[in-house]
């Protein structure tokens, strides 16, 4: 058995499959704590996923590394107040700024302008599926291997400083998001239970971080202005009057 | 006409909101937005309210006349079954 530790959750992976345990290396734990929980991917838990996926090509060793994950949400969501959000989430100066939007929105390119403008104080956390945790009153993101396409993440965390959401835009323009408007891009964007005790933990969660969290919306194109945009917007707390 | 099962009413960041769970969360993926008077007839259909009794509510809570009590939950009611929430 793998011991593994992602989001300060220690946990055991039984798994088969080489590409897996490679996809998670990053995160092996040798340390001295006890596993909560172990998690055993079989057929049973591969046919499932692939069900969910609805994608029956994708090659069963990917298929297992998306149950090990699933494992570990759900055990986040139910006993450790952890839910996996869509988005690209960096680090600057030791605080995350999240960047959610629909696939294919561009989220990942924004966060990678973001990287080239800040050099050496940007850190991808996770460029596709991070989980943050509500610990003491606080909001953090972690690093998790299931980083999306570009293969970014690290494994750090930090408090989240802001989220922002994205739409294309031929001019960049940044503004407060409202809570509500956040609202469903946010639940959609997280990964759900079926569980109404699990769901309502969940609810719970975006309840409390869309209400303590500064939240902005977005427009940009690729380009160096636009990172300085959502920068000077989210960091440095300016928003430009038009 | 019964709200479907597995749909629950919660409120979330001030905001009323219906989700799925259970077997109803495969074929209903979303979170649906009702406003206060929606949220407010949501419950009294939870509670087995046919239209008639909805209206009643409606004139009891608010202070409408019964013509425009009965618009309101006739249009409520449209756009429950549109959403495919309501069986």
């Amino acid at each position: 058995m793998l011991i593994y530790k992602i989001a300060d959750i220690v946990f055991g992976a039984k798994i088969k499959y080489p590409f897996t345990a490679s996809v998670c290396e990053k995160y092996l734990y040798s340390g001295d704590e006890k596993p909560e929980f172990v998690a055993e991917i079989t057929q049973k838990e591969i046919d499932y996923e692939k069900s969910v996926s609805g994608d029956l090509t994708f090659p069963e060793p990917y298929v297992e590394s998306l149950a090990l994950f699933r494992a570990l949400c759900n055990h986040a969501l139910s006993h450790r107040n952890g839910i996996v959000f869509h988005c690209s989430a960096i680090m600057v100066d030791g605080g995350a700024y999240l960047f959610t939007a629909p696939s294919g929105t561009g989220k990942s390119t924004h966060a990678r302008l973001w990287c080239e403008m800040l050099k050496d104080r940007a850190v991808m956390i996770n460029d596709d599926k991070p989980i943050i945790r509500y610990i003491d009153g606080e909001f953090y993101v972690y690093g998790t291997p299931w980083n999306g396409k570009h293969r970014l993440d690290n494994n750090v965390r930090a408090p989240i400083k802001a989220i922002c959401k994205i739409y294309q835009s031929k001019e960049n323009v940044i503004e407060k998001a409202s809570v509500k408007e956040m609202l469903f891009t946010v639940f959609n964007q997280t990964i759900r239970p079926t569980d109404e005790a699990d769901m309502d933990k969940l609810l719970d969660i975006i309840d409390k971080m869309l209400k303590q969290t500064p939240l902005y919306k977005l427009g940009c194109n690729v380009s160096r202005e636009a990172a300085e945009t959502s920068y000077k917007a989210m960091v440095e707390g300016v928003i430009d009057e038009n | 006409m019964k709200i479907k099962s597995g749909l629950i009413l919660r409120e979330v960041a001030g905001n009323y909101v219906v989700v799925a769970v259970g077997e109803r969360a495969k074929d209903f993926n979303c979170m649906i937005n009702l406003n206060d008077s929606g949220a407010f007839l949501w419950k009294k259909l939870e509670q087995g309210a046919e239209e008639g009794e909805l209206v009643q509510a409606l004139l009891s809570e608010y202070e409408v006349s019964e013509e425009i009590a009965r618009k309101d939950v006739q249009a409520f009611i449209k756009k429950m079954v549109e959403a495919g929430l309501v069986k």
